[in-house]
């Protein structure tokens, strides 16, 4: 094992990240399974489907670099799909909607930097909690106040297209790239790579360790709350558990794309590529006669098969 | 009589540098042996060797004529040899008889612990070191003199014969040293050995027997403790050649550029003070572990002073310092600080080494503004370091230690600082990049900064320095101008402390 | 006399950690629970109140033994549901009953095994066996349904001497509890092990030969089956298989023990204090419902303890 490992094209190939392997073979799959599903009117809609999760990966991949995670996108998700549905704000017009979202997603993440940032709590723990008490209080509103209709102006942007790829699709692919540039060209790329490979020497050398990591989560909440819009077009009426598992997908999505907590091999793609891998794996099962259950199994293999491959990585010499 | 232990030309080398060159050492039971040297000398590598926590790499060690191949701390302490480290190996969560029993605790019939039979024998073990602490107390709760003094009870207990102490005496005060004292006599005539790694001359020359030398790995000696004075231990452990390494000193200083006034590190040791001057290079030298590094790191905020001022370019700071902005603080009065570790606390091992060199320019800037590449910045440092690598973008782990290290202080050289805290600038570099470096350090100060240099390599501050403070116990004990210092003024001052001060 | 009374209230010369003051607290919210209802201080509703707290309680004792060794287990949940789903196979219990165990056991072991061989942090570990299990479960059992065998069922309802089996559950269970982490040598080894890991120094124990490797893998192997026992219970108790019983239970555990005082960074905790944890939580619960609040907001109350109860707790590392 050592062996192959130290082979020197091997260890090029083990550099790239996994999410770009594995999407090729589920391309190949099925291609192989059904061909004639394979064309762009029918991928652009399963592709649409899964940009929520992926714009959910971009903040999840920022605060993994700076080896946090964050488990309450779900549950940001789910208020603002809330806010938006449920009637709460009559004749509220689009640029409010947005407004709030992000206002919503801002305060939250800051609250998740604060506690792990300052605080120094488990970021596991912490986002959980708060994700937890997201969903209880939408559910209790839900109670007095169900959610009903989607504004018909969120359904309609969502189903415009431009050159014939779905708008969210573009949407998504110009998120990854700004925040590309965001983490590659800007100070703080620098500090979040800084960080996450080394917080006492990003200390040593003046980075704002603390404020860094509390601008990552702030950040995350933040995409957190532009995701829950898209995922908010999706959707004709409002549901109680909308977008609650895709923060652990983001989780497995990012770390197939090469990202694992405090590097940052595979960028921004890798990730995005592991999105896409999972709106194909979701065909594939469909496909297949795979359901729910599958994906969840699925989910769990993904992310511990790749933290033992990451894991043993670290380790060899 | 056989020795009790005999360590037979033993060698030692971690990585690419020798630890220890064929070292020699006997030592007789009934015995208290010192083992003494600068640091880095080798004597808590050879002694950890003995205690079974490193291999050694030649030479034989024998135990009553029988050779004993140590392979782990069990197979020593089951051969009786017990080892009180400074770095404190007690559980603080556990009592004190579940810290001795640890692994071999006694078991009543139903598989319980028998708390009793643990309680009254440890009970017993620090009895017989006059202590009358409960067994069942939480170590957390114990001082660190009464931790020492479990430590060493856990060895007696073990029934050793050979026991080897590294600075036991460093956290106790006079009335604790005395009980040591006082104990390891009792120790010594019931037969035992006792291995007394110790910087501290009076205690040395009152307890000991016999003393063994080591420098810079190898044996320079063994004698008798009454064969001996105080000028010629010294002498055996100094008396390096100054290698022709350095640059010239300059001759002028500047203004005042950093100025300590009565700052007391501990709460009770004495006040320090000194100055720096622009063009200076200033050194804190001493034995490890006397407060240089307290009082390098309470400049910025890792550790919190009990009194006094600190001013840069004539401003106060406001202390104290928060241990998360101190760094950034500085940063903004021109200062930078260049950490010991560089592997841990300074280089980022597995980015470029254009990201580790212009990190420190980064960080001046807002988070939002983009990040300028500084490619003339980083090419011009690399050229003018002569740093050795297959370009900037090179992972900076996989540089030799000596190009690492002139990475790190690349950092700050292209920083545009005025004042420059440096934690050991050559560990662990070889004899061409450490030139390499005090030829920068200096070139630094003739364009007018100032550098603060804190190092255990004597020599090396001697070359580099234009002048020398003397830290021993939390506070300086002498001040000379480096062209009138040698190893062994240093030493004296560094060893005796204010028994020095009094000369 | 204060002074050692607060002393141990405190737990400060002890590793008992904090426990007096949710003693405290469940004393105060009892007291106040007996004034303002009537239904409280009934026995049928105590009985009723122990039963609802035995899985809890179970489940938090084995996240304790986890905790202790500055580790965590979020697949506890997921365990309860599948034994739950398992048991509901309609399959003789002298078949299923050692099965659910030898499962549980071996979902420790991978647990222990990806921690200790693979380098992976434990949250990431269990996080994953949660999902892994979950969906398992899901396809043994879609929906709540199936038939749990007689024994089992027998063995939560009914009473003996006036007083319910699930008294003796808990009592048998903190009994074994007591036996393993104070009456064993391998308990004082967890808190040596957790001990090292929350003072920084890893490898402490093993200075004294204590083996931390398979120590750990076991902790979360008896994990797993404290779970599993839990599972059982629940099984019995609502006399189905149900994919969606487990859920937040790993939330709820992590709570229970940290409520009890019990430092999640290891080394320092105890076995009453876990228990009064879990007990507080059931009377939380007990208290809201008699007070007619939604379970919807009951769930976001306990996130809320939570958050606070992590919140002062102080740790070394930023991060996961």
């Amino acid at each position: 094992m050592a062996a192959v490992l130290a082979n020197p094209i091997a260890r090029r190939l083990l550099r790239i990240p996994p999410s770009y392997f594995v999407f090729l073979v589920l391309l190949a799959t099925l291609w192989i399974a059904r061909p004639n599903m394979l064309n762009l009117n029918v991928m652009g809609i399963f592709i649409r489907q899964i940009v929520p999760l992926g714009i959910l990966v971009l903040g999840q991949l920022v605060v993994m670099r700076v080896k946090s995670i964050d488990l309450s996108g779900g549950g940001i998700i789910l208020l603002i799909n809330y806010f938006i549905s449920s009637g709460s704000f009559p004749g509220a017009s689009l640029p409010f909607f947005v407004g709030l979202a992000l206002a919503t997603g801002l305060v939250i993440g800051l609250f998740n930097g604060f506690m792990v940032g300052s605080r120094r709590v488990s970021a596991v723990i912490v986002t959980l909690a708060v994700s937890i008490i997201l969903v209880g209080l939408v559910q209790f509103l839900s109670s007095g106040n169900p959610p009903g209709d989607v504004p018909k102006l969120f359904n309609d942007l969502y189903n415009t297209k431009f050159l014939s790829v779905p708008t969210p699709v573009l949407f998504w692919i110009l998120l990854t790239a700004a925040v590309s540039l965001l983490l590659s060209q800007t100070v703080f790329g620098r500090y979040v790579a800084s960080v996450g490979e080394n917080a006492e020497a990003a200390h040593f050398s003046g980075v704002p360790v603390q404020r860094t990591v509390i601008l990552a989560h702030t950040l995350a909440g933040l995409i957190a709350a532009i995701a829950a819009l898209v995922q908010t077009g999706s959707i004709a009426v409002g549901s109680v558990r909308v977008g609650l598992d895709l923060p652990i997908l983001a989780v497995a999505a990012t770390i197939l794309g090469g990202v694992v907590f405090g590097r940052g091999d595979g960028g921004v793609w890798g990730p995005f590529f592991g999105a896409l891998c999972f709106a194909l794996l979701f065909v594939v099962m469909t496909v297949l006669g795979i359901d729910e259950p599958g994906k969840l199994i699925a989910q769990g293999v993904i992310i511990l098969g790749a933290a033992i491959f990451y894991g043993v990585r670290v380790r060899a010499p | 009589m056989t020795n009790l232990i005999e360590m037979s030309h033993i060698s030692k080398a971690f990585g690419g540098s020798k630890a220890l060159h064929s070292v020699s050492l006997d030592l007789k039971a009934g015995s208290v042996h010192a083992l003494m040297g600068e640091n880095g000398a080798g004597k808590s590598t050879l002694m950890k060797i003995l205690a079974g926590v490193h291999q050694r790499d030649s030479g034989e060690i024998f135990m009553n004529g029988e050779k004993l191949d140590l392979k782990s701390p069990r197979d020593a302490l089951e051969a009786g040899i017990s080892t009180v480290f400074q770095e404190h190996s007690l559980l603080p969560n556990l009592s004190i008889a579940e810290n001795m029993f640890l692994g071999r605790e006694p078991t009543t019939r139903f598989g319980s612990i028998d708390y009793r039979a643990m309680s009254s024998q440890t009970a017993k073990a620090l009895g017989e070191l006059g202590l009358t602490l409960d067994p069942s107390q939480l170590v957390s709760n114990l001082t660190i003199a009464e931790r020492q003094f479990v430590e060493i009870a856990h060895c007696i207990q073990a029934d050793a014969s050979v026991l080897i102490l590294d600075e036991p005496t460093a956290a106790l005060n006079a009335a604790d040293v005395d009980v040591l004292n006082r104990n390891i006599r009792r120790l010594r005539d019931k037969g035992k050995a006792v291995v007394y790694i110790s910087h501290r001359m009076e205690e040395i020359f009152a307890l000991c027997d016999t003393v063994t030398v080591l420098k810079d790995g190898a044996l320079v000696g063994t004698r008798m403790v009454s064969e001996i004075t105080i000028d010629e231990l010294i002498a055996m452990m100094v008396g390096r050649e100054l290698q022709d390494l350095f640059p010239e000193r300059m001759g002028e200083k500047g203004d005042e550029m950093l100025r300590v006034e009565s700052l007391k590190i501990t709460e009770t040791s004495q006040p320090l003070s000194l100055t720096l001057h622009k063009g200076e290079i200033v050194a804190l030298a001493g034995l490890e572990g006397q407060g240089q590094q307290r009082f390098l790191r309470s400049l910025i905020g890792r550790y919190h002073p009990f009194a006094g001022t600190i001013s840069i370019n004539g401003k106060a700071l406001r202390m104290p310092l928060s241990a998360s902005a101190g760094v950034r603080h500085l940063q903004k009065l021109k200062v930078g600080f260049v950490p010991e570790d560089r592997k841990e606390e300074g280089l980022f091992l597995a980015l470029p080494i254009a990201h580790n060199i212009a990190i420190g320019l980064h960080s001046r800037r807002p988070e939002l503004a983009p990040a300028r590449p500084y490619r003339n910045v980083i090419a011009r440092m690399m050229e003018v370091m002569n740093i050795k690598a297959a370009g900037p973008s090179a992972p900076v782990g996989s540089l030799s230690g000596g190009n690492q290290q002139k990475v790190l202080l690349g950092r700050y050289l292209a920083a545009d600082l005025d004042l420059l805290l440096v934690e050991e600038p050559t560990r662990g570099v070889d004899i061409g990049a450490k030139s390499e470096i005090y030829h920068l350090l200096r070139d630094f100060t003739r364009k007018g900064g100032a550098v603060l240099v804190l190092s255990r390599e004597t020599i090396e501050l001697i070359g580099l320095c234009d002048r020398i403070y003397v830290v021993h116990d939390d506070t300086i004990v002498a001040e000379m101008p480096a062209a009138q210092a040698t190893e062994h003024k240093i030493l004296d001052a560094a060893l005796m402390g204010t028994a020095a001060r009094q000369h | 006399m204060y002074r050692s009374l607060f002393n141990i209230l405190s737990g400060r010369h002890t590793r008992q950690g904090l426990w007096g003051l949710p003693l405290l607290v469940a004393l105060v919210i009892s007291l106040w629970l007996t004034v303002q209802t009537t239904e409280f201080a009934t026995a049928e509703n105590l009985f009723n109140l122990v039963a609802q707290a035995m899985p809890l309680i179970i489940a938090a004792i084995g996240q304790l033994v986890v905790v202790l060794i500055g580790g965590l287990d979020l697949s506890v949940g997921s365990v309860i549901s599948f034994t739950t789903a398992v048991l509901a196979l309609d399959q003789p219990a002298i078949l299923l009953i050692p099965a659910v165990f030898v499962l549980a056991a071996f979902i420790g072991l991978i647990n222990g095994l990806a921690i200790t061989r693979f380098n992976v942090h434990p949250i990431i570990a269990t996080l994953s066996t949660q999902y892994i299990v979950l969906g398992i479960t899901r396809i043994l059992r879609p929906v709540s349904g199936g038939t749990v065998p007689e024994i089992v069922i027998g063995a939560v309802s009914g009473s003996f001497l006036g007083i319910p089996y699930p008294v003796f559950w808990g009592i048998v269970v903190i009994l074994a509890a007591w036996k393993l982490l104070y009456g064993s040598r391998y308990g004082l080894h967890l808190f040596a092990i957790g001990g090292g890991i929350a003072s920084g120094a890893e490898s402490a124990a093993r200075n004294f030969g204590v083996s931390d490797r398979r120590n750990i893998i076991l902790a979360y192997v008896i994990c797993s089956c404290f779970a599993a026992v839990a599972g059982v219970f629940l099984a019995g108790r609502i006399v189905s298989g149900d994919p969606n019983v487990g859920l937040l239970f790993e939330l709820d555990t992590v709570t229970a023990v940290a409520l009890g005082g019990t430092q999640l960074s290891g080394g320092i905790g105890s076995l009453h204090g876990t228990v009064i944890g879990a007990l507080v939580m059931a009377l939380l619960a007990n208290g809201m419902n008699l007070a007619n609040v939604s379970p919807f907001v009951q769930t976001a109350i306990k996130g809320g303890i939570l958050l606070a109860v992590v919140g002062l707790q102080s740790r070394k590392k930023m991060g996961l």
